[in-house]
């Protein structure tokens, strides 16, 4: 230890805070665990918690000083499931001679409010709303505000050397669910307090559609988005692309995104559009020409509807198809363009 | 100065931290022709400067910033703690909950005053340096919450406006070309008119959905005009340009003027810290009372942006339309499909406008504020969850006794919508950072 260079030892000597949020819709893990047919490697919500558990384990035991926050996204409703610094006493018996107790708590805590919640959601069928990620996302930043707040104030009085304030902060975002376009201003407005705050946020897609909104989440704060293509090894790609602390990735050859999708949402219908039509004073988002802005009541001029109006695409399927050929024989055939918006290409451009 | 002020602020001289008294100040002083003795006896000043209608900061009046923090009987802060927040809630409390209008495409002149009036010292270290400073601050801080704004900067010195800054949306070319502070020494006397004609000029060509600002920071009291400075603000009127002055001396008619007449801010700097606030206050987005207040339809326009697709490092090398270069990262035009090098442009082949949605939405938390959270009074309206909804503190369980106005006495802050509590920090972390109520996601 003391032969290391004292540069270094700064560098990774710091402790680090993880948020992770997990999203816990039944009917999604119902999906992600069907047999092979419908999945090619099928992953249950109990092996899934087990792995996350294990990966959690790694985080608090890899330094002393780790600290942990956990929050469970629900459907219509999200929860702090664990924090490191809400200190619980253990119950004596449930002490085990073959467990670390620090891993104990945490895993038996965390299973015991899942299990509640999911419990309170079956009897009051309401397991068919979409879940709460951005209440789960505020969450973890104000937490995370909290602690960061916590440890200035303790620093000023202490001076305690190592205390939080050297740590760097991320989440991990673990989501199974399609994006959410009616949440898009709030996901973005956590995408920015992550970004003032300093926050990295990261996204393991486990299951489901890429999702465009996690996409920027990930790249504006400098994470990494990774979709799963061997959902069995979970565990395998938590511990190698999303244990490192933010401040070590640089080291690290963490996988990064392939390509981020700059799509937003449109505030009429609350679709996901690539072309759409901006207030020049609000920069509201619509996805057709309208003629008053719904946010801030401005009237457009009639000419500029009509004029956008016959600049607009035709709503038939095939122009997609046709505007990328023309701009492949008049670029000289660009190489990419055949492979992109395969997901997209119908049913966004109408 | 009077014999009077001599002897009133004779002691604070000493004993106040910043009057140092270096030699170099007083080197400087007296060549200013300021007659500053170094045993503070006051001279007559031979040619006393107009702007000597102020203080030298190291004769001002100390400003005693400790005793506005009260400790209490207990010798704890807590109350003056309070008293801050209940300050900040009041003023978040007076901004309307519901959306305005707002100008977001925003076009700004920074018109520095580089006369020599600027070499003055009673800002600290002088108001040249120290506006340079702020102007680096401002422009970051205007580039960050305007995103979709533009922004030249024009200085005024030696009887001439002088282009600094061309206008750009970059935020790195603005703070280039005000980096280089030999470049920007100043001299002279400076010209409101000629300054002002020429920013005026470069807007002029901007579309009229975007706004056009001329924030002047002004440190002289007096103008060197070509000719009649009012034909030059009758013009801004006319292409409605709206001018605010940040005044470091005092105030001046025709500053006042150019403010009212067009529609914007002016304010004298007080101190170093006022002066500060006084630019930031630039920073937000105007609200668009005067075209509401008319009536009139204000020039609106509805653009067709597309949202690209953004090509990682790793992708296959393909030439992009803008410089026919071979390279491997670019965006993605969504209607044709070309390849960008940076956003935001106009696609060189659909002529479409391709902007990252990111840069949008950065401003709709100016459209879709969070209503302000309700102060519990009472433990009894207080509900039964032990901590904040947010954070998950947990709230104290005796009220506090001494309550300030607007504070809660219990430590908690309900939103009106979801009906969760929160502590009095998520309170200001959710209003001022976060914009989004983690209660009910609005």
């Amino acid at each position: 230890m003391s032969s290391a260079p004292p540069a270094q030892a700064v560098a990774t000597d710091k402790p680090s805070h993880l948020s992770v949020i997990v999203d816990l819709s039944p009917s999604q893990w119902h999906l992600s665990s069907q047999p092979p047919p419908a999945n090619t490697f099928p992953l249950t919500l109990n092996s899934f918690l087990s792995q996350l558990l294990a990966f959690l384990n790694s985080h608090i035991a890899s330094k002393h000083e780790n600290t942990l926050a956990v929050f469970g996204a629900f459907p219509g409703k999200s929860l702090m499931l664990y924090a490191s610094t809400e200190s619980e006493t253990i119950n004596p018996s449930a002490v085990d001679a073959n467990s670390y107790p620090p891993f104990k708590m945490l895993d038996s805590t965390i299973i015991k409010r899942i299990e509640n919640e999911l419990d309170q959601l079956d009897t009051d069928e309401e397991s068919t709303l979409p879940v709460a990620l951005v209440g789960a996302l505020t969450k973890a930043l104000c937490y995370i505000n909290r602690i960061s707040h916590f440890s200035a104030a303790n620093v000023s009085k202490a001076k305690l050397p190592d205390s939080l304030t050297t740590s760097d902060p991320h989440i991990l975002i673990l989501s199974v669910s399609p994006d959410l376009s009616a949440e898009y201003i709030p996901i973005m407005n956590s995408i920015f307090s992550a970004q003032k705050l300093k926050v990295t946020i990261d996204v393991c897609k486990i299951y489901g559609p890429e999702t465009v909104f996690l996409q920027q989440a990930a790249h504006l704060t400098g994470g990494s988005y990774i979709s799963l293509e061997r959902r069995d090894a979970l565990l395998q790609y938590l511990t190698m692309a999303f244990l490192s602390p933010p401040s070590i990735r640089k080291a690290l050859s963490v996988p990064t995104q392939d390509k981020i999708d700059f799509r937003a949402a449109c505030f009429c219908h609350k679709k996901i559009i690539d072309i759409g039509f901006v207030c020049s004073v609000c920069l509201s988002i619509f996805c057709q020409p309208v003629p008053v802005c719904s946010t801030c009541r401005t009237k457009f001029p009639i000419k500029i509807l009509q004029r956008l109006n016959a600049s607009r695409p035709p709503p038939t399927p095939g122009s997609n198809g046709l505007s990328r050929t023309t701009s492949m024989s008049g670029t000289g055939g660009l190489p990419h363009s055949g492979s992109i918006r395969t997901s997209t290409s119908n049913g966004t451009l109408r | 100065m009077s014999k009077r002020k001599d002897n009133d602020f004779m002691d604070v001289d000493y004993d106040s931290d910043i009057s140092m008294g270096d030699d170099d100040d007083f080197k400087v002083s007296k060549g200013k022709g300021k007659g500053k003795t170094v045993d503070k006896k006051k001279k007559e000043k031979g040619k006393g400067k107009p702007k000597d209608v102020q203080a030298y900061t190291w004769e001002a009046n100390f400003a005693r910033s400790w005793d506005t923090v009260q400790e209490d009987e207990g010798g704890s802060l807590q109350g003056a703690v309070n008293e801050f927040m209940a300050r900040g809630r009041r003023r978040r409390l007076l901004t309307p909950g519901s959306a305005i209008r707002r100008t977001i495409i925003r076009h700004l002149v920074l018109l520095l005053d580089l006369s020599l009036a600027m070499l003055d010292r009673d800002m600290r270290p002088t108001r040249f340096d120290l506006t340079l400073q702020y102007a680096r601050e401002f422009i970051v801080e205007w580039f960050d919450q305007n995103p979709l704004g533009q922004m030249g900067v024009v200085g005024m010195r030696a009887g001439l406006g002088e282009r600094i800054g061309e206008m750009t949306g970059n935020p790195q070319d603005v703070l280039k070309a005000i980096s280089e502070r030999h470049k920007l020494e100043p001299t002279g006397d400076p010209s409101l008119q000629n300054a002002i004609e020429m920013a005026r000029n470069s807007m002029s060509h901007l579309p009229t959905h975007s706004s056009r600002e001329i924030l002047i920071i002004f440190g002289s009291l007096t103008t060197c005009d070509p000719g009649n400075i009012h034909d030059t603000l009758d013009a801004c009127v006319k292409s409605k340009i709206r001018i605010s002055v940040v005044a470091l001396a005092a105030e001046m008619k025709i500053c006042r003027e150019l403010c009212d007449k067009t529609g914007g801010q002016f304010g004298v700097a007080l101190n170093e810290g006022h002066f500060k606030d006084l630019l930031f206050e630039m920073v937000p987005p105007p609200a668009q009372r005067n075209m509401t207040s008319r009536g009139g339809n204000p020039a609106a326009d509805l653009m067709m942006m597309g949202f690209p697709t953004r090509l990682p490092d790793t992708s296959p090398q393909s030439l992009c339309v803008c410089h026919s270069e071979l390279k491997s990262e670019g965006f993605l035009c969504p209607r044709c499909l070309a390849k960008i090098c940076d956003i935001p442009t106009d696609c060189d082949i659909c002529g479409l406008m391709v902007v990252s949605s990111p840069h949008l939405a950065r401003s709709y938390h100016h459209l879709f504020p969070v209503s302000p959270y309700d102060a519990v009074q009472t433990l009894q309206d207080a509900s039964f969850i032990p901590d904040c909804h947010a954070c998950g503190r947990l709230f104290p369980t005796t009220p506090l006794t001494t309550v300030t106005e607007g504070l809660s006495p219990t430590g908690r802050y309900r939103c009106t919508t979801c009906k969760h509590d929160f502590c009095s920090e998520c309170d200001v972390f959710v209003h001022d950072v976060l914009h989004c109520c983690p209660g009910c996601g609005k």
